[in-house]
């Protein structure tokens, strides 16, 4: 009880990552609905490492003096700016050289995460830094972060609404989307950027790991427990929040790692649902 | 007559690489048109290129202004992780009708249950999809493709995955939609017999002979193309 009436006590502390953290996991919960049901996971891991490296860069840019351009080597900036230009890229679908996109998407993932460890030794800041940006660390988030990422959280979330029939049509099916003349190429893109700027924003203040995990559990879970389409997304905006939640939770009172802490609660959920979905099929 | 879909020396292919050409087709309207050849013979090409899925090597295909296309894919091509109810499936052969954008109006809802109705699967609705049987999941297409008012039904390969009781109801169901709607049809099927029952006109493909034919049933399917094509000797009985 002491463990947890001193976390109540200390709720001026974990107020910010909390709301960060909850606000990262309900996004990342709705919009890796998509990411599961298109099975592009796999490119979903390769934004947030892409994002990393956004982070990493900014940080050695740092080393330099830079002038005019420093406000552009903003780790929220470059973050955003290279994980988007890599959404628009993965959203081509076009053949390269005869290698299939997920070879160029695992390329991108490799090159990405070579890249932050190469740099995490040439930064001022140390290899601590790196290591939160690739594992999150959430214990203490900037102070604009608990407006910026809710921001961009509701930004998205708008647009998905607006076009939540367009999207569910396009990931279903995009042969007859496109004989209907639908902006499929743009629709396509569009849900990958929404994505990769959440992506940005959330795994600068969270790492990425507990970010690819909100990204992929939650909706893996939901699709467990249900057969509707939007409870799925109801269900892995709930699970994305508790997972956040709680892993900061029991970060804070047993003093593990945060990021760490979010990917094994949503983990813990996947299990969950899993077991669920296996008794429901039994009996 | 109106031709409603047309074929000018068009070379159907991939990558501009020319598999099959240069073709001449004109379909009118009211027409039901079966596309018949054996197994990689280039029907699903030619299908492709006449919806635009697929750009011709050469040539021109040509459609009528505001045409309308109702279409029923293969059911085996929708991915079975999607939890989408077979309410919400039909829907989406009403978005030809409804901007990118815009959400379904109630008229649009009542096209939907009408289409539902008509082929049969409007106690399903709920039903995911994904758990539906061939014949059923057919219907559920049908009625996807009919929601939007189509002038021009397309099937590919309609009773693949169905057994032979399946395949005569959802043919008789197509044949009344065609008859009520008065549609144009055009359908890929490699099963001789169904597109020799149910089409007034035939095309006979093959890429790898080159051939190329269209027109009426006894004009198309000779003997000498019978025996051909499909093995079958001179008075088969098959027209």
């Amino acid at each position: 009880m002491g463990i947890i009436s001193e976390f109540f006590n200390s709720y001026f502390l974990w107020h910010d990552p909390m709301i960060v953290g909850a606000v990262s996991g309900a996004v990342c919960g709705f919009l890796g609905v998509y990411v599961v049901l298109r099975r592009i996971i796999f490119v979903s891991a390769a934004l947030t490492q892409i994002s990393s490296f956004g982070v990493a860069l900014s940080f050695y840019l740092e080393g330099f003096s830079m002038g005019a351009i420093s406000s552009f080597i903003h780790p929220f900036f470059l973050s955003t700016v290279l994980t988007s230009l890599a959404a628009v890229f993965f959203a081509m679908k076009r053949d390269f050289s005869r290698i299939s996109q997920e070879g160029v998407i695992g390329f991108g993932f490799l090159i990405a995460s070579g890249a932050v460890i190469i740099l995490g030794d040439r930064i001022t800041k140390g290899a601590h830094d790196i290591a939160n940006i690739l594992f999150g660390s959430a214990v203490v988030v900037d102070p604009g972060d608990v407006y910026i990422i809710p921001a961009v959280a509701l930004m998205a979330i708008v647009i998905h609404i607006i076009f939540f029939k367009d999207f569910i049509f396009v990931s279903f099916d995009e042969e007859t989307a496109r004989l209907f003349k639908y902006p499929v190429r743009t629709l396509n893109t569009a849900i990958l950027i929404t994505i990769a700027v959440v992506v940005a924003v959330a795994t600068r203040a969270l790492g990425a790991l507990p970010v690819f995990s909100f990204l992929a559990l939650p909706p893996l879970t939901s699709l467990f427990l249900t057969e509707r389409l939007k409870l799925v997304f109801v269900l892995s905006v709930i699970i994305g929040t508790l997972s956040a939640t709680l892993g900061y939770f029991f970060s804070f009172v047993l003093s593990i790692p945060t990021g760490a802490s979010m990917a094994v609660c949503a983990s813990v959920f996947f299990v969950l649902g899993l077991l669920w979905r296996e008794a429901k099929v039994r009996i | 007559m109106t031709n409603l879909i047309e074929l000018e020396d068009v070379t159907i292919g991939y990558e501009n690489k020319g598999m099959l050409g240069p073709l001449n087709l004109a379909i009118e309207k009211g027409q039901f048109w079966g596309i018949l050849g054996p197994n990689g013979s280039g029907k699903s090409t030619m299908l492709k290129t006449v919806l635009g899925f697929l750009p011709a090597v050469s040539g021109f295909v040509k459609t009528s202004d505001g045409i309308v296309f109702g279409y029923v894919p293969q059911s085996e091509k929708f991915d079975p992780i999607f939890p989408v109810s077979v309410g919400e499936t039909v829907s989406m052969g009403r978005y030809v009708r409804v901007r990118s954008g815009k959400k379904l109006s109630a008229s649009d809802m009542d096209h939907i249950t009408r289409s539902l109705e008509k082929t049969g699967v409007l106690h399903l609705k709920d039903r995911t999809f994904r758990s539906l049987s061939g014949g059923e999941k057919q219907r559920a297409l049908l009625a996807r493709a009919i929601s939007g008012e189509p002038d021009v039904l397309v099937l590919d390969e309609p009773t693949a995955s169905v057994d032979v009781k399946g395949e005569t109801q959802i043919m008789e169901l197509v044949r009344g939609i065609k008859s009520d709607d008065g549609l144009t049809v055009l359908m890929v099927s490699h099963f001789l017999h169904t597109v020799t029952r149910y089409a007034d006109r035939i095309i006979l493909i093959d890429k790898d002979s080159g051939y190329f034919e269209s027109g009426g049933k006894s004009e198309v399917l000779t003997d000498h193309n019978l025996s051909t094509f499909f093995g079958l000797g001179a008075g088969s009985g098959i027209i």
